[in-house]
């Protein structure tokens, strides 16, 4: 077993609203390692840019985290550190890059300037070191004329360009943990690969560990060590990828399998999207959360929360799970 | 260079429409300088002399047009009361003016770029309230009042600072900047809380934007995030606001310039009012357009300064 990076420790992440408690993260747990890539896969809505955000403890004002919430990130418990004492883990230790990278990157600072802001920040470098830094950082993550691109602004970059710029910021100060949150899901489709693989080169090349946010299966499938699928704030199904594409539990991380358009399939195949909608995190129906739209659903499964369940590797939160008659 | 040419071109719109209005107002006035120059006890003939000299009796247009081209020859005229020359005694009062007005600009941004900030960052917040109710008191009092009470407390109760005067720079920095603190306060006491709700506006809503949740994600300070991430941003209306309160203050500066008896533009223009001279009002209304229309010329520019994108435009034509 390698080194543990991360610790989450049934967080739960509420909003306050107009019409009540808004329960986003709902008890998540997991536990990430040195050199990993867990997936972190679910519809809109179902609290995975949440998570992400409850994990950087960068959460608005009107959030409030649940009582047993832990984070315990290189065994330092996040909960319990002052916002000073996690400014300093945010760059060295932990960092984000975030879904638009056109809103994500501040207009009126160069690029150059917004890398080597961390640098002179926290690792408290001199001014042309930093900027020395910024474009060897800027080379590394396969910028096109670095030494140029150091003294323009965003808008002089295009969407995948930015991208890999919000990811030199990321990796600056080689943090521990970097949390990849949609990385790809606002850019070209020919662009999204390269991010993708970029990301996964820093994270093998650096040693880091990542959490790669997305709602495609298709961008999980190569890339990730575990996959946890998310489902009104819960994690309703973890394996590593292999074995959730092999031996899917859940019918629901089944019907995200169903929804990814096929090569082999026909033309204008209708895809088989998810019916309904995700449950109100305000007032959640009783039973499991998705039980209104499963097509295995029977009386039981409405009565109570079903609890992950399953083997050390492979959980899944599902009283009627597929593929496991032999075992039930 | 094409931008430049219809920036003037507006700026002859505005200065034609400008003069014109204010020459037939003067006009329109009851009594003219004619009167004045004669003395009480003249006349009706002894005035009508002086106007048939003075060329008076002509229609309004042609001594309009007259006038025109007197400025565009860099011919400004010459005062009827005490035959000096206009340009030359505007650009002797004005350096005074414009120091009046830059300080009292400089005193509202230093109010306002902090207090807006602070309001922004906790919006509804005790922070937010506190200043909300300061700038809305601040406001409703109009500027000759708050000059009085300034003058009242700082000058009569306290002794700091004196109540009326002006010093040259010659004479030294603090001598002449202490009779202006009064004076520039005054004007700025009203201007901060406008510039200040603006820029607390403008910068709730770039708090909201995703680059300033990756600022806080690097780990930057509360203070770096607001100075260095936010204000540039946030700070596109209050710039616009800067040149256009340059109308107000222009205004505000003739009625402070009298009650702090600084000898300004402001004043030369009341004087020319009480004594109808016309030649020296026009002038000045036409040198404050001009001044008006170059502040928010600048305040243009400052928008390449402030938005990089800006800046790329202009230089792709």
């Amino acid at each position: 077993m390698g080194e543990t990076i991360l610790e989450v420790t049934n967080q739960r992440t509420a909003f306050a609203t107009g019409r009540g408690l808004l329960q986003a993260v709902d008890g998540v747990s997991f536990t990430l390692e040195r050199g990993k890539i867990l997936g972190v896969v679910g519809e809109s809505g179902s609290g995975k840019s949440v998570l992400s955000r409850s994990i950087m403890r960068l959460l608005p004002g009107t959030a409030v985290t649940g009582p047993g919430s832990r984070v315990v990130l290189n065994g330092q418990d996040l909960m319990q550190m002052s916002e000073g004492e996690l400014r300093r883990l945010r760059g060295p230790q932990m960092a984000i890059v975030f879904q638009d990278p056109m809103t994500a990157l501040n207009p009126v600072l160069t690029i150059g300037k917004q890398i080597s802001e961390v640098l002179t920040f926290h690792l408290k470098m001199g001014k042309r070191d930093a900027r020395r830094k910024a474009v060897e950082l800027l080379r590394a993550v396969g910028l096109p004329q670095p030494d140029v691109r150091v003294d323009q602004y965003p808008h002089q970059l295009s969407g995948g360009m930015r991208q890999r710029v919000a990811i030199a910021i990321a990796i600056a100060c080689e943090p521990d943990l970097l949390i990849a949150d949609e990385p790809t899901t606002a850019l070209d489709v020919t662009v999204q690969a390269e991010i993708l693989d970029l990301l996964q080169r820093m994270v093998r090349e650096r040693n880091m560990a990542m959490v790669l946010i997305t709602h495609d299966m298709g961008v999980v499938a190569g890339r990730c060590d575990e996959v946890a699928v998310m489902y009104a704030g819960r994690i309703v199904e973890k394996a590593p990828v292999t074995e959730l594409f092999r031996n899917t539990a859940m019918p629901y991380t089944a019907a995200l399998f169903a929804s990814i358009p096929r090569v082999t399939d026909p033309p204008h195949r209708k895809l088989d999207a998810i019916e309904g909608r995700p449950p109100d995190l305000i007032n959640p129906p009783p039973g499991c959360p998705f039980a209104p739209r499963c097509r295995f659903a029977e009386e039981a499964c409405r009565r109570t929360v079903p609890e992950l369940e399953g083997t050390a590797t492979h959980q899944w939160a599902c009283i009627k799970p597929l593929n496991r008659e032999v075992a039930a | 260079m094409h931008y430049l040419f219809r920036r003037f071109q507006r700026l002859f719109i505005v200065m034609i429409v400008v003069t014109f209005v204010t020459f037939l107002l003067v006009n329109i006035l009851p009594g003219d300088v004619a009167y004045e120059m004669a003395g009480m006890d003249s006349s009706e003939a002894e005035v009508e002399a002086i106007r048939e000299e003075m060329g008076l009796n002509r229609p309004v247009l042609i001594r309009y047009a007259e006038w025109v081209g007197g400025i565009f020859t860099g011919d400004w005229g010459r005062s009827f009361i005490n035959k000096e020359d206009v340009w030359h005694a505007i650009m002797q009062r004005f350096p005074v003016s414009f120091e009046l007005m830059i300080l009292a600009q400089a005193i509202a941004l230093a109010m306002a770029i902090p207090a807006g900030m602070l309001s922004a960052y906790r919006p509804n917040g005790r922070g937010d309230r506190i200043i909300g109710a300061i700038a809305f008191a601040s406001v409703s009092m109009p500027s000759f009042m708050t000059a009085i009470l300034l003058i009242y407390f700082f000058s009569l109760h306290l002794g700091w600072l004196p109540a009326t005067g002006y010093e040259p720079l010659s004479e030294g920095l603090w001598a002449n900047l202490k009779p202006m603190i009064l004076p520039a306060l005054s004007l700025a006491l009203v201007e901060w809380t406008i510039l200040m709700r603006t820029l607390r506006v403008e910068m709730i809503s770039v708090l909201q934007e995703n680059y300033i949740a990756l600022a806080r994600a690097k780990g930057m300070s509360n203070r770096r995030i607001l100075w260095v991430h936010a204000l540039r941003p946030s700070s596109f209306s209050m710039i616009t606001l800067l040149g256009l309160q340059v109308a107000r203050l222009l205004g505000g500066t003739i009625i402070i310039e009298q009650i702090f008896g600084i000898p300004g533009v402001g004043r030369l223009l009341i004087h020319a009012v009480y004594t109808r001279d016309f030649i020296v009002i026009q002038g000045c209304v036409t040198f404050f357009a001009l001044a008006f229309v170059t502040a928010n010329f600048l305040v243009d520019i400052a928008y390449a300064w402030l938005d990089p994108r800006v800046r790329t435009r202009g230089a792709h034509g």
